[in-house]
């Protein structure tokens, strides 16, 4: 029988979307295949069919897969869809025809003799690690107040390898709940805004968002240059080991942190 | 009587000095509370912690830990701060340790606060200013971090009591893993004094627990528990006697974390010893991994050491050596044994374990799924089958197996250790972490 490949958008929306028109088809999940982005090399005898994402559609997967697989198993394949990986398409949606054509449901994510489950807890695994890194080494710096915006804002860059943004936000937004803050994705020119005291929000800048320089408030260089202070004391000569150091703090993410030499 | 010769000192000067000073105290964990936000200030906690930042020496900055002050009534022989020590001293306002708590933790670089102190005056006196600092936290910033405070040995019952119910976790520091070892390196502290608060937070915990099963909102005393930390390597203890404490503390008196510390000859005091390949890390982590095997995965310390064996083998790991010399268990079925013994494969984690409990459910399990799942198979494949199989034709014989292991770990393959790779420094070490003849007689000398 001739392959069916579908073409999703790189989001959840995407690749939901494309679950639903899957079993939409009714021909079995044999020969159907979801793709993200862009077609890559095509195939001879096969079919690709562009999906556009339909919120509709988006919503009726998620309540069906929270209901069947409850909020574990769920989380876990919206992880995997934030991956960074372009066969994460086909990875959720062989997990899903797993959990609810094959029947492991709600014990999906144990099933890691499937191919398909173990590529799906990689990928979510990733994604969850580096939410977890981004939550311990983003760094929030003060912005200088200007005429319309008095109250202090806490602006932070971050450019990790997956969408973490989505993640981290309930985590700040509960601990930092009384503060102006922003987490800027610079790989994906997306913005996770909490204004004091509201709930959060996602904003994309668009393609050819450039992130002017920022001022900083007076203060903030103090603080930055105590922070340096500090972690420099705290580490005992005796012990030194760059190599540990390196291995539990990646210079992909030193990057971006005040305490190590920034990127410029 | 209040003679200072710098009193004015900027915040820098102070924290760097006071930085400085608290650096040799291990603990920076921030786990084992679980807080959601009010609403009304800033903060939360985390149940497993978060580490902020690792300093030059690969130990994690999770919190903001500084002393109070590092003025000292006390002459303990390895401390930097000891009275007979010409150092810079320092001392922090509340309001100062206050602010710098505030301002790093709303920039997302510390996960709470680590207070302790040198003793100012009494015990009393520096508990006292301890508690302000604290409770001005709480109260006045209404900061809803993390924070760890010491418990000072000595110090009036009430006022630790006070601090529990703000603080999330709370330690007093054994020092020494004998009460012997303690007489003779720190004359002004005892036992019996450390052993009180401990027991004393131990029981509050335990009687915080059952209010808080009758009443929902009573205030929690140290959610996060207890920790307690002992010196490695400064006197001639073995790793049996270390570790039958470490036991006991977890045991007896609850304790979350007991952490050892490889000793730093900071004062250059020519009673101690002065280990030329440095501090001794490698014994250091020989006891932590066996700390986590009494932990997580339900080893005792009889098991792994014995009066006639009182110290670790450098060469192979607590669990591959506690492996070679059971070889009787071996080898485990990875489809059918229980969760408990599949803890004791080496190079089977504690989830790598419960993944495994969990994917055979679906079907049997071959050595690639196992790989997948996380299991380290270049350890594990000397004590395993799948489906009665091994995954190459080995010996389970004792020599042939830690000859395998070592011989990985020489080329570099084997075990992965937190610090240097090539022979000799290892080669160093081992020689120095055998509770050493020399140090023997220096500290009997004492």
């Amino acid at each position: 029988m001739e392959e069916k490949y579908l073409i999703c958008e790189d989001s959840l929306e995407g690749i939901f979307t494309g679950i639903y028109d899957a079993y939409a088809l009714r021909e079995g999940h044999e020969h159907v295949h979801i793709q993200v982005g862009e077609e890559e090399n095509l195939r001879l005898f096969a079919t690709y069919l562009h999906i556009l994402p339909d919120s509709v559609k988006t919503d009726k997967v998620a309540n069906t897969l929270r209901a069947r697989l409850g909020e574990h198993a769920y989380y876990s394949i919206c992880r995997a869809a934030a991956s960074c990986y372009p066969d994460k398409g086909e990875a959720v949606y062989r997990t899903v025809v797993d959990a609810l054509t094959a029947g492991s449901g709600s014990r999906v994510m144990d099933n890691l003799r499937n191919p398909h489950v173990a590529r799906c807890f990689e990928l979510a695994r990733f994604t969850a690690n580096e939410a977890h890194f981004e939550t311990e080494f983003l760094r929030f710096q003060e912005l200088a107040g200007t005429e319309t915006m008095k109250d202090s804002v806490l602006f932070s860059r971050i450019g990790p390898k997956n969408n973490v943004i989505p993640f981290i936000m309930p985590h700040f937004a509960d601990r930092l709940s009384v503060e102006n803050f922003m987490v800027y994705d610079e790989n994906r020119k997306l913005f996770g805004v909490h204004p004091a005291r509201e709930e959060w929000y996602l904003v994309t800048a668009g393609e050819t968002f450039v992130l002017q320089n920022p001022v900083w408030s007076e203060k903030e260089e103090v603080y930055q240059e105590l922070f340096r202070a500090f972690h420099q004391t705290i580490g005992i000569k005796s012990r030194e080991n760059k190599k540990l150091q390196r291995q539990m703090c990646a210079y992909r993410y030193q990057d971006y942190m005040v305490e190590f030499a920034q990127k410029g | 009587m209040d003679i200072r010769i710098a009193p004015q000192m900027s915040i820098m000067d102070k924290l760097k000095i006071l930085g400085d000073a608290a650096k040799y105290d291990v603990s920076c964990s921030s786990s084992g509370s679980s807080r959601k936000n009010d609403g009304q200030g800033i903060g939360n906690t985390v149940a497993a912690g978060l580490c902020h930042s690792f300093a030059a020496d690969g130990r994690c900055i999770s919190l903001l830990k500084i002393l109070f002050t590092n003025e000292c009534i006390y002459d303990c022989r390895y401390c930097v701060n000891r009275r007979s020590n010409d150092v810079p001293r320092a001392s922090f306002t509340p309001d100062e340790v206050c602010e710098l708590t505030m301002e790093f933790y709303r920039r997302n670089y510390i996960e709470g606060l680590f207070l302790s102190s040198g003793i100012l005056c009494s015990p009393n006196y520096t508990m006292e200013l301890i508690c302000e600092t604290v409770h001005r936290l709480r109260t006045l910033h209404r900061f809803q971090g993390y924070i760890h405070v010491k418990a000072i040995p000595g110090a009036d019952p009430l006022l630790i009591q006070r601090l529990g119910y703000l603080a999330d976790r709370m330690s007093v520091n054994l020092e020494m893993a004998t009460a012997e070892g303690l007489r003779a390196i720190a004359p002004n502290k005892h036992r019996k004094n450390i052993l009180k608060p401990m027991r004393q937070i131990q029981n509050g915990i335990t009687e915080n627990k059952n209010e808080l099963t009758l009443y929902k909102h009573a205030p929690h005393f140290c959610e996060a528990g207890q920790s307690t930390q002992m010196v490695i390597g400064a006197l001639p203890e073995s790793d049996y006697q270390i570790m039958s404490v470490a036991e006991n503390l977890y045991d007896k008196f609850s304790l979350k974390r007991v952490y050892y510390s490889a000793f730093v000859n900071v004062n250059e005091d020519r009673d101690l010893p002065a280990p030329a390949g440095g501090p001794p890390l490698l014994r250091e982590h020989r006891l932590y991994q066996a700390d986590w095997l009494l932990r997580f995965y339900d080893f005792k310390v009889n098991e792994l050491l014995t009066e006639d064996r009182p110290n670790f083998n450098t060469a192979i790991d607590p669990k591959a050596d506690w492996a070679v010399r059971h070889l009787e268990c071996f080898p485990v079925e990875i489809n059918r044994a229980d969760y408990h013994l599949l803890l004791r494969i080496p190079g089977v984690g504690v989830k790598s374990a419960r993944r495994i409990v969990a994917a055979r459910r679906f079907g049997s399990l071959t050595f690639e799924d196992l790989k997948k799942i996380g299991v380290v198979l270049k350890r594990a494949l000397y004590f395993i089958t799948c489906n009665g199989r091994m995954m190459y034709p080995t010996k389970l014989e004792e020599q042939y197996i830690v000859r395998n292991l070592t011989y990985q770990n020489q080329m570099g393959r084997g075990e992965r250790l937190p610090f240097m790779t090539d022979g000799t420094t290892y080669r160093q070490m081992s020689l120095f972490d055998m509770a050493g003849f020399d140090d023997m007689q220096r500290v009997a000398s004492i």
